[in-house]
């Protein structure tokens, strides 16, 4: 008789009540600027947005099985290259906003030319060393960057259409949540389109067997490094927002305990998934780190967000993110479905 | 020609990074993983020598060993209630990067976050005609050829050195011949945490002391370990002792640009040899 029901049933539920809670939840978030004007609010969703894009560069990298520890170098030199362009040599925000990207990516591709050659730790360390190259160019570069006083950006102009002013980024904060939100969509479009193509099977493949890989005739450094430049030039964008939306970028802003947090993020959100992992992690994890930020003791905020990532670690299913925890809430608790065993021989 | 004492300083460098490296090496060739901590736990050496010295008035050479026997115990409860926890590769990967945070915020919590200093142990200067060599420096080269020494013994003429040797070619086959890989990485973690700890230690006389001198030397000795090849014991002394030499003699002539070189220097002996100077073929 089960079998019956499981066939009329013509709604498959399963998949449309889960997605659809995310889509609601999604609209409600998209709707926060309309029901308040809130600076903490929606600056904190703001910076959110910003770090999950950065997140999800990460999470693009560790797909071709390589584990960046420079991402946060990829948002300085993005946001250096934007503030640089607009103030130092006065162009326009929009155009330097389009180079921030493309600069960052490019020397994502050169520096993914050399070191991908071997991959594995000796990338990883070789990225932490570049962010920390950075971080020292920058602060010691006086005439361009302005050292240790950082650079003062202005906000992007407003966008003026038929003599009408449309977005006024001075008013209030609503104009740049919206640009978060479409930098988060244009880079969740684009690395959903990948994962879902024969280039983000190829990069799985790639992490997954490497020598097998070759084997099938696959050049593992060329796929790494396109995810790389990829990844580079998405974070490269979160840099240049997250510039022009704080209007100031020091040497300090982006180091090495940022490139932590955005590994951090990324891994514990589940790097199985390309887009929702990163997103989830860096909203639950970053809001925590900016709540225990509160406190004025120093050090106390290092302390206990290390301590929350090492229990959390601990705690996860082996291998799992919390992002799956997700499916697994779905399946475990709502439909109360036994466990899926692939092997059981049907009659 | 820099001067001599540029040179010596570099050498003193040299050491640090050559002691560091060698247990981080140590460390990656049994356990497979890189302890992102061991920065911090030269740090932590720094101020259980300073705290043994100052407030216990214990003698600096005990100090050091103190410093050493804490940063073992620690390494080795991280490894038994850690990284024997976490699910896979990649979480022991975060979970011991997310201790820098546990490490940095315990030691700003508890020894805030201002320079100390360790000046009054072994004051003086050796003069050797026209150069000078403080002895502080002496202390950590000498320290460094001892410690050095004792490793080489260890691995070569002990049954625990022999066991090392052996996990690390080949695990399965060590494992079958009744060595106990778990007990084994327990002592190996042990061994590489006490020695960033007594790194840390030695160095304190000629560094200020605050929290966040991890950064530096974890990153330098990260780089002498792609130098000479990752899983390499010689290959972490050999580059240990070119990043130290490289960074202080370019440092003086080109300061803060140093490091750049430096690491444009790395970078273009990974375009000629992939795998370091010492390592085996790339995977």
């Amino acid at each position: 008789m089960k079998h019956y029901f499981k066939k009329i049933s013509l709604l498959d539920y399963k998949n449309i009540v889960p997605k659809s809670v995310i889509g609601l939840f999604i609209i409600l978030i998209l709707l926060i600027p309309v029901f308040t004007q809130s600076v903490v609010i929606v600056s904190t969703l703001t910076l959110t947005g910003i770090w999950a894009v950065a997140a999800m560069g990460f999470t693009l990298v560790m797909r071709t099985g390589q584990w960046s520890l420079g991402q946060s170098a990829f948002m300085a030199l993005g946001g250096y290259t934007s503030a640089i362009l607009t103030v130092q040599m006065g162009l326009p925000f929009w155009p330097s906003f389009f180079i921030s990207g493309l600069v960052s990516g490019l020397i994502a591709l050169l520096i993914g030319m050399v070191v991908l050659r071997v991959g594995g730790v000796y990338f990883a360390i070789i990225t932490l060393a570049m962010g920390e190259i950075v971080r020292i160019i920058a602060l010691e570069w006086e005439p361009v960057t302005r050292g240790s006083r950082g650079i003062i950006t202005s906000a992007p102009p407003p966008i003026v259409l038929w003599g009408h002013e449309l977005v006024n980024f001075d008013t209030s904060l609503a104009p740049y949540f919206y640009f978060m939100i479409c930098l988060v969509a244009v880079t969740a479009v684009v690395f959903w389109r990948i994962g879902e193509s024969r280039l983000g099977r190829t990069f799985y493949g790639t992490a997954l067997n490497p020598i097998m890989a070759e084997h099938q005739g696959i050049y593992l450094m060329k796929y790494r490094v396109i995810a790389f430049t990829v990844a580079g030039i998405f974070t490269g964008y979160a840099g240049a927002l997250y510039t022009h939306f704080l209007q100031v970028i020091t040497p300090f802003v982006f180091g090495f305990w940022q490139s932590i947090q955005i590994t951090i993020w990324s891994i514990i959100g589940g790097i199985g998934s390309l887009i929702g992992g990163p997103i989830l992690g860096t909203a639950l994890l970053y809001n925590v780190g900016v709540y225990l930020g509160r406190t004025d003791i120093p050090g106390l905020q290092a302390f206990l967000f290390g301590s929350i990532v090492v229990i959390v670690i601990m705690f996860l299913p082996q291998g799992a993110g919390l992002v799956d925890l997700w499916k697994l809430f779905w399946t475990k608790i709502v439909w109360r479905e036994k466990e899926y065993k692939t092997d059981e021989p049907e009659d | 020609m820099p001067p001599v004492e540029i040179l010596i300083e570099g050498l003193t460098q040299s050491c640090i990074l050559m002691t560091m490296a060698f247990g981080m090496v140590l460390v990656y060739s049994i356990l497979g993983i890189l302890n992102w901590t061991h920065g911090w736990l030269y740090m932590l050496g720094a101020y259980v020598v300073f705290f043994a010295t100052t407030a216990a008035g214990i003698p600096f050479p005990i100090g050091i060993l103190l410093a050493g026997l804490a940063m073992a115990v620690i390494g080795i409860l991280i490894k038994k209630f850690i990284i024997d926890h976490a699910g896979n590769e990649l979480y022991v990967g975060v979970a011991t990067l997310a201790l820098i945070g546990v490490l940095e915020g315990a030691a700003t919590l508890l020894f805030t976050g201002d320079d100390r200093g360790l000046a009054t142990i072994l004051p003086g200067v050796l003069r050797l005609g026209v150069v000078a060599v403080s002895y502080q420096k002496m202390a950590v080269i000498g320290f460094t050829l001892v410690v050095m020494a004792a490793m080489y013994f260890v691995l070569n003429h002990t049954k625990v050195g022999l066991a090392i040797r052996a996990v690390a070619q080949q695990p399965v086959a060590a494992s079958l011949y009744g060595i106990s890989t778990a007990r084994l990485s327990l002592i190996v973690m042990g061994i590489g945490c006490a020695l960033a700890g007594m790194a840390g230690a030695i160095t304190a006389p000629i560094y200020s002391i605050n929290p966040f001198i991890g950064m530096s030397p974890q990153i330098m000795a990260l780089l002498a370990i792609v130098l000479g090849g990752l899983g390499s014991l010689t290959g972490a002394i050999v580059g240990g002792l070119i990043i130290g030499f490289m960074n202080s003699v370019m440092a003086y002539y080109i300061s803060y640009v140093s490091e750049v070189v430096l690491f444009a220097l790395i970078i273009l002996i990974l375009l000629v040899r992939p795998q370091g100077l010492f390592g085996a073929s790339a995977k």
